[in-house]
């Protein structure tokens, strides 16, 4: 009823009818239009993401948050945006000018493709691949050398302790988070995410294979919250040690962007958690006879809100993670990686083979 | 390796410990003063030293007899005291308050003045809305123009 | 007073024991090492406070010297010179490591330069100010020392003078750099989230290992005990408040007891008891800052505000009861500014289970939380040797498991007829000096509990008279604050204004402890360390 995969395939046979002799315009045309859908969507998540972590971590601290701006201060956000873009961007001497100003793209291009990539409903998906999780692995560690130029660049002592945390951290939790994804990709037999989501009509993954979808769940979490540099693990900006880590030295639309990206890491992180894991879009569904009233309730619910509602309920627990813990040291960021979650990770993709050749 | 799943798992409760208190605080009232909007109805403690003022009655008289006591108590220099001689109605030439400077700018607010104050002339209002746009706008004038001292309280300090 | 003149006489038969407040004794110059190191020896390990003086003719410093075995010990040093061009003492910065930083500020502010010191900078002032401001002849002319519209340099900021003697009894003044060429020093502060105020470290780095830490002080020096000379005695009670804002009550608590030991003045048992609720309070404020920030460094904000949040209900009753929130301004000599407010007994009584309960918390959200506790474990320990050798008192030197409380070594305002344990741990580390002030907020609730129960009636104020003058004459009185063993030395010479006043910061001594402590941790520690120490900088800078 409410799908947008109607209106998507409205406006291709539009396109196609108008035009049939030139499919190569309508292609075009449909790029250019998906190319801005989520380039807005992707700015308007951001906008939503920090209004709502700023309203969460408040009420975790027994305060109020923002509220000025508009009811509830929703507008917040909006106001913050035009003060970011009208701020001037200092022009720092004795930086090495064209990696600093590429630093900030390189981050928002890694976290752009990969939300490209991700399902958010029945056929609203930008780019298919057969090796969709393969591909969203590659393109979402794009992001650290980003960080890494931006701390290089910036000719600053503490920009580069941040950023050689970043890097630390990011090739660390890669590891324990690809093998945690992996784990799933033994049950669903297939790489390609559209496969993957369809696979969970029935059932999500994390209830068709209990205990190690949920210990591989518990440890994307994890890893995957290290990879944003956010909660206990934001070491790379532990602002009581390194001021502001690696963006210390940015300022106006260039800092923005680091902002947005980190931001819309967090959502792309939940995101693939919830393909992954939680069902994608694929609403609720309880595989009994009884069950049928249910389920058809639950097909009602449109599925890109299905999709939204996982990833938020994902993002509160990033929020709720991130504001009740303290940060943990280098050295300790490293030992729970290898020493732990790694190790785990491992064992419990061979459970999952054995679960898979069992069942 | 059993002391090992131990650590982990004490750990992970312990975590979730946490997590409950701060789930608990989330769902408690908040503590934020709303700050303008609640002007006006918040009670502020009756003693709180905000501003320094003269008191002046309907018939625009103040208690100040100009002893300069609250200007040697000063530390900072904050109060200035203006005299000028005047005539009684019964002939005498007497010493009277002029003018009454306070500069809120350098005031440390530790009560001094007010507390050696033999008259109680000077007192504290829990007025804290200091801000102003020029230096000089903190330099306040207590007493009112026109006004003067008043009568019976001069009258029995004198016996 | 027997045993000190035993140890006198076998230095030298010729000093006496003077038997003024503590036992007094007059050393000459030439003497002074000698003496120090006996009195080292047997037992008088702790140099609770180094005064500088100018008596006119001379120039001198003073010495407190204390033992961390024979608690109620004291004995005072007194030494001379007559040289005002070129003073020099030599160092007893050999023999108790806290006179390092106390000696730079005897030499920053009155010129006296300490032979075989290793680190005769300037503390306060920049290198290149002109004169010692504390000298009595001092020419405050502005043209002497115009605002300066550059920065130090490096290397005058680096370049460490010391005074040594050669072979022929010369004096020889050198320098040598502080960090290497080679080595990656990075700036904490002076504009720095987690200094807690404008201390400004240099931090010499090898990756994230910490080679040395080289604190600088200074950037909030106001000289507060200079302008106490200019000032009368009430009104030196409000800088008393700006030394250490968070133990503010308690410094002011201290002025005033240092002037009523002078006058001889009875203070009414109400005031009492209301001071020491005061004081206990203002301790739980503090400590509960202390915690809130010692989390927030380690990036746990949220407990911050929680900390922030039940600072606010004492806040509240300060300012209900005295009227100001930080800086209360609510002890007077002679008692207490006013009588308390008819709600403060109902608010205390309100709050002490909420604190209770809110300390079962914190423990659940912070004190048990694995990465908390890895964070904490294991580093940054301070032995109890190390501690009274550095003169960190209060809840660092507890945990390091010295028993310094002033409270019950030197008990003043009724301390030793209240029932409170002193909360000593052993170990020294991190986590017990986090530990430990969670515990001092339990034993702060129970001071305050049997107070409040029982206030006594009766006057809140003695008579003073409007003019205070204390007799000519030297006082020295300690007091426990947040932060360790607060001192107020006062010289009068009988005006209505003192000699000289020196407050014995305990904040200086935590900050010298940072350099041993932070010695091979790592860059995130740093923090913690100076967090778990919870110095205050305008205490040190005064």
């Amino acid at each position: 009823m409410l799908e947008l995969d109607k209106l998507v395939n409205l406006i291709h046979e539009g396109l196609t009818s108008a035009m049939p002799e030139m499919a190569w315009l309508v292609s075009l045309i449909e790029y250019v239009l998906i190319g801005v859908a989520f380039l807005a969507v992707y700015c308007v998540l951001a906008l939503v993401l920090i209004y709502v972590e700023r309203k969460v971590c408040a009420f975790f601290q027994c305060r109020i948050g923002p509220n000025r701006v508009g009811p509830f201060g929703i507008f917040q956000s909006i106001a913050d945006m035009v003060k970011i873009l009208l701020k001037e961007i200092i022009a720092i001497t004795k930086t090495d000018n064209v990696l600093f100003k590429l630093a900030p793209f390189i981050v928002l291009t890694g976290s752009l493709c990969t939300f490209g990539a991700l399902p958010f409903g029945k056929g609203l998906q930008g780019i298919d691949f057969n090796v969709g999780v393969f591909y969203l692995l590659a393109i979402s560690s794009l992001g650290v050398v980003g960080i890494l130029l931006a701390g290089w660049a910036s000719n600053n002592k503490y920009t580069l302790i941040g950023a050689m945390r970043s890097g630390a951290q990011l090739v660390s939790y890669e590891l324990s988070a690809s093998i945690s994804i992996l784990t799933m990709v033994i049950l669903a037999g297939s790489m390609q995410l559209s496969t993957i989501v369809e696979k969970q009509a029935d059932a999500w993954f994390i209830f068709q294979a209990p205990l190690p979808a949920f210990i591989a769940f518990v440890i994307y979490l994890i890893a995957g919250h290290a990879e944003t540099n956010r909660g206990p693990f934001d070491l790379p900006e532990a602002e009581s040690e390194l001021t502001a880590g690696y963006h210390t030295e940015y300022s106006g639309i260039q800092f923005g962007f680091f902002y947005l990206a980190e931001y819309l890491n967090m959502f792309i992180i939940a995101g693939i958690a919830t393909t992954i894991f939680l069902g994608g879009w694929q609403p609720f569904h309880i595989n009994a006879e009884w069950a049928s009233g249910f389920n058809s309730i639950m097909d009602y619910i449109p599925s890109w809100l299905w999709f939204f509602a996982k990833v938020f309920a994902l993002v509160f627990l990033s929020l709720w993670v991130r504001w009740s813990f303290p940060r943990l040291r280098i050295d300790q960021l490293l030992k729970l990686e290898w020493k732990i979650l790694m190790p785990i990770s491992l064992i419990n993709m061979l459970v999952m083979a054995v679960w898979v050749l069992i069942f | 390796m059993i002391q090992y799943f131990k650590d982990l798992f004490n750990g992970i409760v312990n975590l979730l410990k946490g997590m409950y208190i701060t789930m608990l605080n989330f769902c408690r009232p908040k503590v934020t003063e709303q700050y303008p909007e609640n002007r006006g109805k918040k009670v502020y403690a009756e003693r709180f030293r905000g501003e320094l003022i003269m008191p002046h009655n309907e018939k625009n008289e103040h208690k100040c007899t100009a002893c300069g006591i609250c200007q040697m108590n000063c530390p900072n220099g904050t109060i200035r005291i203006e005299t000028k001689q005047i005539t009684t109605e019964d002939g005498k030439s007497k010493k009277v308050l002029d003018k009454y400077f306070y500069d809120l700018a350098s005031c440390t607010f530790c009560g001094l003045c007010s507390m050696n104050c033999p008259q109680k002339a000077i007192v504290w209002t829990n007025n804290f809305e200091h801000s102003v746009f020029t230096r000089e706008a903190m330099r306040i004038q207590l007493n009112k123009e026109g006004s003067k001292v008043e009568e019976k309280k001069a009258v029995t300090s004198k016996e | 007073m027997k045993k000190i003149n035993d140890i006198i006489s076998s230095v030298n038969s010729a000093l006496t024991v003077e038997d003024c407040q503590y036992p007094t004794i007059n050393v000459p110059v030439e003497q002074l090492k000698n003496v120090a190191k006996k009195l080292f020896e047997n037992g008088y390990d702790f140099l609770i406070n180094l005064t500088g003086m100018d008596y006119k003719d001379s120039l001198g410093v003073i010495y407190h010297i204390s033992s961390s075995v024979d608690k109620n010990a004291m004995v005072v040093l007194k030494t001379t010179t007559d040289n005002r061009e070129n003073p020099v003492i030599p160092t007893v910065s050999d023999i108790w490591e806290s006179a390092n930083l106390y000696e730079r500020e005897v030499y920053d502010f009155f010129g006296i330069r300490f032979i075989n010191h290793p680190d005769m900078r300037r503390i306060f002032l920049r290198q290149d100010w002109n004169g010692y401001p504390f000298r009595k002849d001092y020419d405050s002319n502005p043209e002497l020392n115009p605002v300066p519209l550059e920065n130090q340099t490096i290397e005058a900021m680096e370049d460490v003078p010391t005074l040594t003697v050669n072979k022929d009894g010369d004096l020889v003044a050198n320098s040598k750099p502080l960090f290497g060429k080679q080595e990656y020093v990075i700036n904490i502060g002076p504009q720095h989230p987690a200094t807690h105020g404008v201390l400004h470290l240099r931090v010499s780095l090898d990756g994230e290992i910490i080679n040395k830490v080289d604190p600088n002080f200074g950037y909030i020096h106001r000289g507060i005990e200079k302008m106490c000379e200019t000032k009368t005695y009430p009104q030196i009670l409000q800088l008393t408040e700006r030394l250490d804002y968070l133990s503010g009550t308690m410094n002011r608590h201290a002025f005033c007891l240092c002037v009523e030991k002078a006058m001889g003045l009875e203070v009414p048992a109400r005031a009492q008891a209301v001071r020491v609720i005061f004081d206990e309070l203002t301790r739980i404020a503090s400590h509960l800052l202390g915690w809130g920030c010692t989390c927030m460094d380690m990036g746990s904000i949220t407990a911050f505000i929680y900390g922030m949040r039940d600072r606010e209900k004492i806040m509240d009753i300060f300012e209900e009861t005295g009227g100001g929130r930080l800086m209360v301004g609510y002890n007077v000599i002679g008692g207490v500014a006013n009588d308390v407010s008819p709600k403060f007994v109902d608010q205390v009584k309100e709050f002490i289970p909420y604190m209770r309960k809110m300390i079962k918390e914190y423990h659940t959200l912070f004190t048990y939380n694995p990465i908390a506790r890895g964070r904490m474990e294991n580093i940054g320990f301070l032995t109890k040797e190390q501690a009274v050798a550095l003169g960190t008192t209060g809840p660092v030197g507890r945990a390091s498991g010295w028993s310094c409380d002033v409270r019950k070594i030197e008990p003043y305002a009724g301390y030793d007829k209240l029932d409170f344990e002193e909360v000593i741990r052993t170990e020294g580390g991190t986590l017990d000096r986090y530990l430990i002030r969670l515990d001092e907020i339990e034993q702060s609730l129970r001071i305050i509990e049997q107070l409040i129960n029982n206030l006594p009636e009766g006057d809140f104020k003695a008579k003073t008279p409007a003019i205070i003058k204390l007799p000519a004459g030297e006082y020295y009185q300690r007091v426990e604050n947040a932060r360790g063993d607060f001192g107020v030395y006062i010289n009068s010479t009988g005006e209505k204004n003192p000699y000289r006043v020196k407050f014995r910061s305990p904040c200086m001594t935590l900050i010298s402890a940072l350099d041993p402590l932070c010695k091979n941790e790592k860059i995130a520690d740093l923090i913690m360390i100076g967090a778990s120490l919870d110095y205050v900088i305008p205490c040190a800078d005064r």
